[in-house]
C-alpha cells in the first residue's frame, strides 16, 4: 500500500509545493525593466506593496468584498440549504442537480450572461426604460454591485451542498422538540438549528470566502477597469507589467490575507457556537 | 393539565387514508396508550396532536380548546420522542430550561424548576454533561424532565422505551408510570409493544388500518374484545372460524362443536368463536376415550403450552406447568386428552 | 509559467525545452513559425503557407500561443544551440526587447530578395516588418460634428463623459494623453496631467476592445484613440466610427518578424521572411485586417486604400516608438494609469 501511496503523495507534494516555493523565492528577486528579474534576497517587494495605499485599497476592496459575498452566500444559502436537506428524496436529486447546473457554465460565459444582463443597453436597463420608470441607464455594471452578484452567483451553489449536508445531518425530530417546548420557527432555528449547523456554516464560509478572495473572472469582466480586486492585480503585474517578482509577493500577501481571515472567522465562530 | 379530546380526527395523504374518524377523550390525569402494528396510524394520530402534522379533518382539544390550527409551538404538549431528540449542544440542565425559556420564566424561578425536575428523575447530579455523555437510559430521563418541567397540558410519549435494552425497559416503564400518577399526567403513549400498554395505560386503543377498533381498560379489552382483531393483538387467543348453532354452542369449520353459552345470535350466520388459552382445563385421558389428541408439548418454566386436535380444530391451551409427580407432567404428543371450558368463557365475536 | 521562467534563470527551462520531442526536430523541408493563432495565423497560412511557401517543398508548421509565453521561450532558449522557432512573430515593442536580450540574429538582407521593396521607415537591423498600422483617433461622425483633428480634442469639455478608453490599450492611451500635452514617444511625463485632467472629465474606460467597441456602437462613448486597422474593422462591421490622424503624430505599431540566433532551419527561414514581405500576401492582409504592407509596392483597391491607408502629408507625422524609453518606463505608467487615473 504504502509503494502505492508514496510516488502519488510525492507528486502532490512537488505539484502543489513546488510552485510555491518558487514563486516564494521569486517574491524576493527585483525587478528590472531589461533584465526583467534579478536574483536578490529582499523583503523590498512586500514593503513595497504593503506602504503603497493603491494596494491596501485593493487588498481591503478584495477583503470587503469576499467578505459581503460571503455573509450574503449565508444569508442566501442557508434557507435553501435547508430546504434542500429537509425534501424528499424524489425531487432532491433533482434540486440537487439544478442547484449545481450553473457551475457548469465557465467563469466568462457566465459574466458574458450578467453583462447583457445588466449593461448600460443590458436586458434590465432596456426593460426599464422601456416601461418608462427611468430615463438613464441605471449604473449596474462596471461596478462592485456587478462583481457581488456575479462572484455570488458563482459560489453560492458551495455554500448550498457545503451546508445542506450538515443540516441534513440534524434529526428533524430535533426541531420538532424545540417546537413542542414552545420554541417558534425563528427561535427554534436560532438556537437550534444555527449551532448545529455551525460546522458546516464554517466550512462552507471558509470554501467560499478562499473562492471570493481569489476570484478572476468576475471581477475582470463585471468589475470593469475601475474595479480591482487582488487577483487581477497578481495577474497585471505578471503579464502587462512583466514584474513577477512584485506579481510574486502580491500573490503571497493575498495568500497571507485569506489565512489570517480564515483563521479569526473559524475561531470566532467556533467560540461564539462553542458547546 | 386538562384532558385531550380528539373528534373524528382524520388524516389522508393523496388517496390512501392514514388515520380515519379516530374520536377519543383522554381525561384529566389519565393515561391512554395507543397501540397497535406497524402502520396503524397511531403515531400519525400522536403527531396531529402534537401539531406536526395538520389533519385532513376533525378537530383536536386541549383543556377545551381547539387546537387543531395551532402551531405546535403553541399547544402545551410535552413530548418524548423515539430518539429522545435532546439538544446535542447544550447540556442536561440547558436542555431542561429550553421549555421555561421559551415561556419566559424568570431566571431563579428556572434553575429551581430544572433542578426540582433533574432531581424528579434522579439526573440532578449530571447537569453540567452534554447527552453525548449520558447512556441511553439517562438521556430518556433527561428527555422526561425536559418534557415534564413545563407542566404541559397533555404529555405524549411516541415509543418512549423502543430504544432500550430489555432489562432497563422493566425499570423505566415503573418510573414513567409512577412518575405520571404522581403529577397527574394526562398523557398519551404510543407503543406497538402490547405488555408496555397494559402495565402503564389506564385504557387503551387499539388500532388497525387507521381506524380504533376499541377503546377499553386492559382488563376490558381482554376479557371483552369486541372483534376477533383485538382479542388475537391483546394477549394470545384461540380464534375459530365456523358459525354458532343455537344452544348446541358453535360449530367450527373444522367440524368441532364447541360449547359456549353467548351463541344467541341466529344460526347460519359466521363469527368467529374467541377462547383464551389459559381458560381451557386439561386433563389426561384413557387411550381411545376422548375427542382431543395432544400434538405439541412447550415448556415455558412457569407454564406449558400444549397444543391441541380437537376433533379437527387446532387449539392452544396454556396451563400452569403441573408439579413434578403430577401424571400431566408426563404428557407426550399423540396422547389423548380431555379439554373442557366454562361455556361462558367462550366468546362469540362477528366474522372479519 | 511560473517554472518555466524560474528554471530559465538557471539554464533549466532552456534544456527542458530544447530536450522535448518537437516537431522543430528534423531539418531539411520544414519551417516553424512562432505566432499568434486566431485571425493572424489563419492569414498566415492563407497568404503566406499555402500559395508561396508549400509549393516549394517546405512544410510550415505553427507553434500557436499568445506573445507572453513565446517570448519567455524565446529568452529561455537564448543559451541553448537549437530553438525552438525558426521564425518569431513579435509586435515591434516586444521584438525591441528580445532582441535587447541577445535572442535573435542580425539578418543578412542580401539573402532577402524583398529586402529593398520595404518601406525605409520600418527597416531594423534584427527584424522585418510585415504589417503595420498608426494610432488615429476614431469619432462618432453624428455626434461630434466639426470633425477633429487632435488627440487634444478630446479634452475638449463639450465631450465631457463622452471619450473612452480600452484598459489593455494603457500604453496607447498614455501615449495619446501625452501627445495631447505636447510630449511625445520620448516623453510620456505630460500624459499625468492631462490623464488627470481627463479624470475630471468623466472618462469611461471599458475592460476590453470588445467593451469599448459595444459603447461606442450603443454611441455611450464618442471618441476614442485606437488603431487605425481596427478601427477599420469596427467601421466594417457597423460601428458608426471615422478617424482622423492626429495632427499631434501617428503613432505607429509594426508586427515584425525575426529569425531567433539558434533557429534550424535557417534558410527556410529568410525563405519564409522573404514571403511575408510578397505584395499579394501583404495585401491580403491588407484587405482582411486593415493593416497597411510594409512593402512600397503592394497595391490596395482604391476604396481600401482610402480607409486604412496614410496620405503623404500623414506619414510624415508618423512615429515610431522609443522602445528604450519604454521598456525603462511602461511600468511606472502602468502604474499610473491603474492607481491614479482609473482609481
Amino acid at each position: 500500500m504504502a509503494a502505492l501511496i508514496l510516488p502519488a503523495g510525492l507528486l502532490v507534494v512537488l505539484l502543489m509545493v513546488a510552485p510555491m516555493l518558487l514563486l516564494a523565492r521569486i517574491s524576493l528577486n527585483q525587478f528590472s525593466p531589461t533584465e526583467m528579474m534579478v536574483e536578490a534576497m529582499s523583503p523590498e517587494n512586500y514593503i513595497r506593496a504593503v506602504q503603497d495605499p493603491y494596494y491596501r485599497s485593493v487588498l481591503l476592496t478584495t477583503m470587503v468584498v469576499a467578505l459581503g459575498c460571503t455573509l450574503l452566500c449565508l444569508a442566501l444559502g442557508f434557507p435553501t440549504a435547508y430546504w434542500l436537506a429537509r425534501m424528499q428524496s424524489r425531487w432532491k436529486s433533482i434540486a440537487t442537480i439544478l442547484i449545481l447546473f450553473p457551475l457548469l457554465v465557465g467563469n466568462v460565459v457566465r459574466s458574458a450572461g450578467w453583462i447583457a444582463l445588466l449593461g448600460n443597453e443590458g436586458a434590465i436597463n432596456a426593460a426599464l426604460r422601456g416601461l418608462h420608470l427611468i430615463e438613464a441607464p441605471l449604473p449596474l455594471l462596471y461596478n462592485a454591485f456587478a462583481v457581488v452578484v456575479g462572484i455570488v452567483a458563482v459560489v453560492l451553489p458551495y455554500m448550498i451542498l457545503t451546508l445542506s449536508a450538515v443540516i441534513e445531518g440534524i434529526p428533524r425530530q430535533t426541531e420538532e422538540a424545540a417546537a413542542n417546548l414552545g420554541a417558534r420557527p425563528l427561535t427554534a432555528f436560532r438556537r437550534v438549528v444555527l449551532p448545529l449547523a455551525i460546522p458546516g456554516v464554517a466550512a462552507g464560509s471558509v470554501l467560499v470566502f478562499i473562492l471570493c478572495m481569489n476570484a478572476y473572472a468576475t471581477p475582470v469582466l463585471l468589475g470593469g477597469p475601475q474595479f480591482k480586486m487582488m487577483a487581477p492585480a497578481v495577474y497585471d503585474q505578471f503579464v502587462r507589467g512583466n514584474n513577477w517578482p512584485f506579481g510574486a509577493a502580491l500573490a503571497f500577501i493575498l495568500l497571507f490575507a485569506t489565512m489570517v481571515l480564515t483563521l479569526v472567522g473559524s475561531a470566532l465562530i467556533g467560540r461564539r457556537y462553542r458547546r | 393539565m386538562g384532558d385531550l379530546v380528539l373528534e373524528a380526527l382524520t388524516k389522508r395523504y393523496g388517496g390512501t387514508v392514514a388515520v380515519e374518524d379516530v374520536d377519543l377523550e383522554v381525561r384529566q390525569g389519565e393515561m391512554v396508550a395507543l397501540l397497535g402494528p406497524s402502520g396503524c396510524g397511531k403515531t400519525t394520530t400522536l403527531r396531529m396532536v402534537a401539531g406536526f402534522i395538520t389533519p385532513s379533518a376533525g378537530h383536536v382539544r386541549i383543556a377545551g380548546q381547539d387546537v387543531t390550527r395551532r402551531p405546535p409551538y403553541a399547544r402545551d404538549t410535552g413530548m418524548v420522542f423515539q430518539s429522545y431528540a435532546l439538544f446535542p449542544h447544550m447540556s442536561v440542565a440547558q436542555n431542561v430550561a429550553f421549555g421555561l425559556e421559551m415561556r419566559r420564566v424568570g431566571r431563579t424561578e428556572r434553575e429551581t424548576r430544572v433542578m426540582e425536575a433533574l432531581r424528579l428523575v434522579r439526573l440532578d447530579h449530571l447537569a453540567d454533561r452534554l447527552p453525548g455523555q449520558l447512556s441511553g437510559g439517562q438521556q430518556q430521563r433527561v428527555a422526561l424532565a425536559r418534557a415534564l418541567v413545563v407542566n404541559p397540558a397533555v404529555f405524549l410519549l411516541d415509543e418512549p422505551l423502543s430504544n432500550l435494552d430489555a432489562k432497563l425497559r422493566g425499570e423505566v416503564r415503573m418510573e414513567i408510570r409512577s412518575l405520571q400518577q404522581r403529577l397527574g399526567l394526562t398523557t398519551l403513549i404510543v407503543t406497538h409493544d402490547q405488555e408496555e400498554a397494559l402495565t402503564m395505560a389506564d385504557r387503551l386503543v387499539v388500532m388497525e388500518r387507521g381506524r380504533v377498533r376499541q377503546v377499553g381498560t386492559a382488563e376490558e379489552l381482554y376479557e371483552s374484545p369486541r372483534d376477533p382483531f383485538v382479542a388475537g393483538f391483546v394477549g394470545r387467543c384461540n380464534l375459530i372460524e365456523g358459525q354458532p348453532e343455537g344452544t348446541a354452542g358453535f360449530r367450527a369449520r373444522g367440524g368441532a362443536l364447541l360449547p359456549c353459552t353467548t351463541a344467541a345470535a341466529p344460526v347460519g350466520t359466521g363469527g368467529v368463536l374467541a377462547l383464551r388459552p389459559e381458560r381451557i382445563a386439561l386433563a389426561a385421558a384413557a387411550p381411545g376415550e376422548g375427542a382431543a389428541r395432544l400434538e405439541a408439548v412447550t415448556y415455558l418454566g412457569a407454564q406449558t403450552e400444549y397444543v391441541v386436535d380437537y376433533a379437527g380444530t387446532s387449539l392452544v391451551v396454556i396451563r400452569a406447568t403441573p408439579p413434578e409427580g403430577d401424571p400431566l407432567r408426563r404428557l407426550a404428543p399423540g396422547d389423548a386428552v380431555a379439554l373442557t371450558w366454562d361455556p361462558a368463557a367462550a366468546r362469540l365475536l362477528p366474522a372479519q | 509559467m511560473t517554472i518555466t521562467r524560474r528554471l530559465a534563470l538557471s539554464g533549466g527551462a532552456a534544456a527542458l525545452t530544447a530536450g522535448l520531442p518537437g516537431i522543430a526536430r528534423a531539418a531539411d523541408g520544414r519551417v516553424v513559425i512562432g505566432t499568434w493563432g486566431g485571425d493572424y495565423g489563419n492569414l498566415l497560412r492563407q497568404n503566406i503557407d499555402e500559395p508561396i511557401v508549400q509549393p516549394k517543398g517546405i512544410e510550415v508548421l505553427q507553434d500557436v500561443a499568445n506573445a507572453d509565453p513565446r517570448k519567455t521561450k524565446l529568452l529561455a532558449e537564448r543559451q541553448t544551440r537549437r530553438g525552438t522557432f525558426d521564425v518569431a512573430c513579435l509586435s515591434d515593442t516586444d521584438m525591441y526587447l528580445i532582441s535587447q536580450q541577445n535572442a535573435l540574429q542580425p539578418l543578412e538582407m542580401g539573402k532577402l530578395s524583398r529586402a529593398d521593396a520595404i518601406i525605409p521607415a520600418l527597416k531594423k537591423p534584427y527584424a522585418i516588418p510585415h504589417i503595420y498600422s498608426a494610432l488615429v483617433l476614431l469619432y462618432n461622425p453624428a455626434k461630434v460634428t466639426t470633425k477633429p483633428t487632435a488627440f487634444a480634442d478630446m479634452w475638449d469639455p463639450k465631450y465631457k463623459g463622452r471619450v473612452g478608453f480600452s484598459d489593455i490599450l494603457y500604453n496607447t492611451n498614455t501615449l495619446a494623453a501625452a501627445m495631447a500635452g505636447g510630449g511625445g514617444v520620448h516623453d510620456y511625463k505630460p500624459a499625468e496631467k492631462m490623464l488627470m485632467e481627463m479624470r475630471k472629465l468623466d472618462a469611461k474606460v471599458y475592460p476590453s476592445n470588445e467593451a469599448l467597441a459595444a459603447a461606442l456602437k450603443s454611441e455611450e462613448v464618442w471618441l476614442t484613440p485606437m488603431w487605425l486597422a481596427r478601427g477599420f474593422m469596427w467601421k466594417q462591421s457597423g460601428i458608426p466610427v471615422k478617424h482622423v490622424v492626429p495632427k499631434e503624430g501617428a503613432y505607429s505599431i509594426v508586427f515584425e518578424a525575426a529569425i531567433p540566433k539558434n533557429a534550424r532551419n535557417l534558410d527556410n527561414a529568410y525563405t519564409y521572411l522573404d514571403a511575408m514581405l510578397d505584395a499579394k500576401a501583404q495585401t491580403g492582409f491588407a484587405r482582411q485586417m486593415g493593416y497597411l504592407p510594409t512593402v512600397k509596392d503592394a497595391k490596395l483597391d482604391a476604396d481600401l486604400a482610402q480607409e486604412i491607408s496614410l496620405s503623404e502629408e500623414e506619414q510624415n507625422r508618423l512615429v515610431t516608438p522609443d522602445y528604450e524609453y519604454l521598456q525603462q518606463h511602461l511600468n511606472e505608467y502602468l502604474d499610473f494609469w491603474n492607481k491614479q487615473f482609473k482609481a
